[in-house]
C-alpha cells in the first residue's frame, strides 16, 4: 500500500465507530497473552480432569487427603507462574493501569482455579469439600504471589511446592502422637476451622496486594 | 628482541588442549549459576521441619534412623530437585539462546551434562548435609551398632535420579509450566505409588521412599538381632541408576550424529532394561521373619545369621537384660518392671532373668503384619519379652523413651505376672484373681487377652484391676481384692506354698486367703 492510499484511508478508518470498552478489552487480552493465560487455563483444566480421575479411585484415609492436595498445589503453581511477564521492567512505564490488571488477573486466575477444581470434584467424594479447596488454593496462591514478587514469576512455584511438603506433613500428623495444630499449616486443619481460614485469607490478601503493587520480579526475555 | 628479529612462524600455534581443565571450568560456572544452590536453604528448612524435628525424637537405633532418613529425604527433596532440574534444563529455551549455544565449541550433550551435573552436585550436597547431621547426632546417642549405609546410598541415588528426571523434562519440554508441573507430578506419582502398595510383594516397593515393609510402623527390633537385609535397597539403587542413565542418554539422542544417536539409544535401552529388571525383582520380594524385605535373587544367606552380642543387664534381684542397642533404656525399663518383679522375686517359679528377645514377623493380607516372639516365652527359667511395637501407619508414631517405658510397664509387667501364675489362655478363676491381685498391688493393669499381653494402660484400666474377665463385684474380683489386701509377707508365704497347685489349676477361688 502506498503512502497516498494510507492517507486516503485515514478519514475512513477514523469514522469507524468502535465501542468505548474495546481498548480496555484489548489491553486485558494483551495482558493475558503476555502472561500466557491460555496455556495456564489449559493446565488448570488438566488439573480438574486429574482430580476427577483421582476421585474415581477408592483410597484409604491418607490417599483421600493427600492426592487432592497435591493436585490443588499443581493448580496453584500454574496460577503463580502465570504472573511472570516476558517484558520485565520496561512494562512498568507503559501505563498506570498495570497494578489493576495484575490485581484483576491474579484474582480471576485464582477464582478460575478454585472453580475448575470444584467442578472437577463434582460427583466424587472430595475430602473436605469445596470449602477446603477454596481455603487451600487461596492461601497457597498467596504464597505463590509473594514468591513472584520477590523471586520472579518464573520461580513463583518454589514457595507453593515447599509449602506443599509441609502441608502434607500437617495432614498426616493427626495419625501420630506429634500432631501439628498450628493454623498456619492450614491444609492439616478441618475445612470449617476459622483460624486456618483466617491465616489462609491473610496470606492470600498479602500476596495479592504485594503482587498487584510491585508486580513479578522478572527480567526481560525470561 | 625487535619485530624484525623475531622468528618467523611457519605454522599456526595451537593452544594446548586441556579438556579436563575446560570441563572443570564449565562445571564451576554451572555450579555458580545453578538454581538448586538457591533452593538448598528451602529444602534443608523443609527437611528440618518435616523430618529432622520429628524423627530425631525416636529411639536412637541405627536402623530406625537410617530408614527414617531415607523415607524423609526422598519426599523432602523430590519437589525442589525435580523443579530445579527442570528449571535448569529449560534455561536455554527460556532465554532464547538455543541457536546461539549451538555455535559454541562444546558439544550439546557435554554442555547439558555440565548443567545437569551441577544440579545433581548441589542436590547431593544438601543430601550429604542431612545425612551428616542425622548420623552425627545419632552417633552420639546410640549405645551399640554402626551406621547403615544402604539407605543413604538409596537417598543419594534418588536425588541424582530426580535431578536427571527434571532436567530431561526441562530440555525436552521447555516451557514456563514445565518445572512446577513436573515437580508436583513427580510428587504425585510418589504418593500415588505408596497408596498402591499391598504387601511386601508389591512392585511399588521399588519407590525409593519405601525403606521396609510399608505401613509397618517403626519396629524397634529390626536389624538388631539379625543383620540389615539390603535386598530392597539394592533393587532400588538398580532402578534409580537405570532410570538416570536412560534419562541422560535420552538427552544425547536429538541433535547428534547417527553413530552417537545409536550409542545413546543403546545406553538408554540398557538403563531402561536395568530399571525394569529391578522392578520385576522387587515383585518377587517377601517379608522375612525378621521384618525386612528379602528378594531371593539378591539375597545373601549370611544376612539370616543372628548377630552375636552381649546383653546389658541390670544388677537387680531379677536381672533385666536388653540388647546393647537399648542400653540407654535399661535403667528406665528396669524401673518400670521393678514393682512387678518385687512381687515375685525369691518365690519358686519366678523368672531368673527377664530378657529382650527377637521378634518373628509374618506378612498378612494387605500391609498388615503379625509380630510374635521367636521361641518360647520361658526358656530355662528366663522370661523372654518383646519390647512393645507402636502400631500406626505412614511410618508409625514416634517412639519416645516415655512411650517405651509406659508400654513396658503396662504390657510386659502384667504379662510376667500372668506367666508366673500360669494365667494365660484358659486360666482358672483363681489364677486370674491372683494375677489381678499381684498386678493391682504393683500398680499395673490386669492381663486381659489370651496372648498374655495387656492393652495399653489408659484411664481407669491403669492398675485398677478392672479386667474384662474380672467384672467389678464378681467372685473373682472379690477374691482378688481380698488377696491383694493381705500383707506382702503373707501373700508371699501363701504363694510359696501353693504356687504349684495354683499353676496347675487345682486352686479354687474359695481356697484363696
Amino acid at each position: 500500500m502506498s503512502a497516498e492510499r494510507v492517507a486516503e484511508a485515514r478519514p475512513a478508518l477514523a469514522s469507524v465507530s468502535r465501542p468505548a470498552w474495546a481498548p480496555g478489552l484489548r489491553l486485558v487480552w494483551l495482558y493475558a497473552i503476555s502472561r500466557r493465560v491460555p496455556a495456564a487455563l489449559g493446565a488448570l483444566a488438566a488439573c480438574a480432569v486429574g482430580l476427577r480421575i483421582v476421585l474415581i479411585g477408592h483410597w484409604n484415609a491418607s490417599g483421600a487427603l493427600l492426592l487432592p492436595l497435591i493436585i490443588e498445589a499443581g493448580a496453584v503453581c500454574v496460577v503463580s507462574v502465570s504472573t511472570a511477564s516476558p517484558l520485565g521492567e520496561p512494562e512498568r512505564v507503559a501505563g498506570r493501569s498495570l497494578p489493576w490488571l495484575r490485581l484483576g488477573g491474579a484474582s480471576a486466575m485464582t477464582a478460575i482455579a478454585v472453580g475448575a477444581l470444584a467442578a472437577g470434584a463434582l460427583g466424587g467424594h472430595l475430602s473436605g469439600g469445596t470449602l477446603d479447596v477454596l481455603r487451600n488454593v487461596a492461601g497457597v496462591t498467596g504464597i505463590g504471589f509473594l514468591c513472584a514478587a520477590f523471586l520472579g514469576g518464573g520461580l513463583a512455584w518454589t514457595g507453593p511446592t515447599a509449602y506443599l511438603i509441609a502441608g502434607v506433613y500437617g495432614l498426616y500428623t493427626p495419625w501420630h502422637s506429634s500432631a501439628v495444630t498450628t493454623p498456619w499449616l492450614w491444609p492439616g486443619r478441618p475445612p470449617h476451622d476459622l483460624g486456618a481460614a483466617i491465616c489462609a485469607g491473610l496470606v492470600f490478601a498479602c500476596g495479592l496486594a504485594v503482587f498487584a503493587l510491585r508486580g513479578a520480579r522478572d527480567q526481560v526475555g525470561e | 628482541m625487535t619485530a624484525a628479529s623475531a622468528p618467523v612462524l611457519t605454522r599456526p600455534v595451537r593452544a594446548p588442549r586441556r579438556p579436563v581443565l575446560a570441563g572443570g571450568r564449565l562445571l564451576w560456572l554451572e555450579l555458580r549459576h545453578n538454581a538448586m544452590l538457591w533452593l538448598l536453604p528451602i529444602t534443608l528448612a523443609v527437611f528440618w521441619f518435616v523430618t529432622y524435628r520429628t524423627r530425631m525424637t525416636t529411639a536412637p537405633l541405627w536402623y530406625a534412623r537410617a530408614t527414617d532418613l531415607q523415607s524423609g529425604i526422598v519426599p523432602d527433596f523430590i519437589v525442589p530437585v525435580v523443579g530445579a532440574g527442570a528449571w535448569m534444563g529449560s534455561r536455554e529455551a527460556r532465554r532464547h539462546v538455543t541457536d546461539l549455544m549451538t555455535t559454541t565449541a562444546r558439544l550439546r550433550c557435554v554442555r547439558l551434562f555440565a548443567t545437569w551435573a551441577a544440579t545433581a552436585i548441589w542436590a547431593l550436597v544438601g543430601c550429604g548435609v542431612c545425612v551428616a547431621v542425622v548420623y552425627g547426632v545419632t552417633a552420639h546417642q546410640v549405645s551399640w551398632g554402626g551406621p547403615l549405609w544402604w539407605p543413604v546410598v538409596v537417598a543419594a541415588a534418588s536425588v541424582v535420579a530426580f535431578s536427571a528426571l527434571g532436567f530431561t523434562a526441562g530440555v525436552l519440554l521447555p516451557g514456563r509450566l514445565t518445572a512446577p508441573l513436573v515437580a508436583v507430578g513427580s510428587w504425585f506419582v510418589l504418593v500415588l505409588g505408596t497408596e498402591l502398595i499391598r504387601g511386601s510383594q508389591s512392585y511399588w516397593n521399588i519407590l525409593p521412599v519405601v525403606s521396609g515393609p510399608w505401613d509397618n510402623g517403626q519396629d524397634p527390633g529390626v536389624a538388631i538381632f539379625y543383620p540389615f537385609v539390603p535386598d530392597l535397597s539394592i533393587a532400588q539403587i538398580m532402578f534409580l541408576a537405570g532410570l538416570t542413565v536412560a534419562l541422560l542418554a535420552a538427552l544425547a539422542v536429538p541433535g547428534s550424529g547417527r553413530v552417537a544417536r545409536s550409542v545413546a539409544a543403546s545406553i538408554a535401552a540398557a538403563g531402561m532394561a536395568a530399571a525394569c529388571t529391578s522392578v520385576v525383582l522387587t515383585g518377587a520380594g517377601t517379608m522375612d521373619a525378621h521384618g525386612m524385605i528379602a528378594i531371593p535373587a539378591l539375597h545373601d544367606a549370611a544376612s539370616d545369621r543372628p548377630i552375636r552380642f552381649t546383653p546389658v543387664c541390670s544388677s537387680t534381684a531379677i536381672p533385666v537384660c536388653l540388647n546393647p542397642a537399648y542400653g540407654r533404656y535399661l535403667p528406665a525399663v528396669t524401673a518400670a518392671l521393678a514393682p512387678m518383679l518385687g512381687e515375685i522375686v525369691g518365690l519358686p517359679g519366678a523368672p531368673v532373668r527377664v530378657s529382650q528377645a527377637a521378634a518373628t514377623e509374618q506378612q498378612e493380607a494387605g500391609n498388615a503384619v503379625i509380630i510374635g516372639l521367636t521361641g518360647p516365652q520361658m526358656l530355662a527359667g528366663e522370661y523372654r519379652m518383646l519390647l512393645p511395637v507402636p502400631g500406626g501407619q505412614l511410618n508409625g508414631p514416634y517412639f519416645t523413651t516415655s512411650q517405651l517405658v509406659g508400654q513396658v510397664r503396662d504390657s510386659i509387667g502384667p504379662a510376667v505376672v500372668a506367666s508366673f501364675v500360669g494365667a494365660g489362655s484358659g486360666a482358672s478363676a483363681a489364677q486370674q484373681a491372683v494375677a489381678a491381685a499381684l498386678s493391682w498391688d504393683a500398680g499395673m493393669p490386669v492381663v486381659t487377652d489370651e496372648t498374655g499381653q495387656a492393652p495399653p494402660c489408659s484411664g481407669t484400666r491403669c492398675g485398677s484391676g478392672t479386667a474384662s474377665s474380672l467384672q467389678r463385684g464378681s467372685p473373682g474380683d472379690a477374691a482378688a481384692r481380698r488377696f491383694a489386701a493381705l500383707p506382702l509377707s503373707v501373700r508371699r508365704a501363701w504363694l510359696a506354698q501353693h504356687l504349684t497347685a495354683l499353676r496347675s489349676g487345682r486352686i479354687t477361688l474359695e481356697q484363696l486367703p
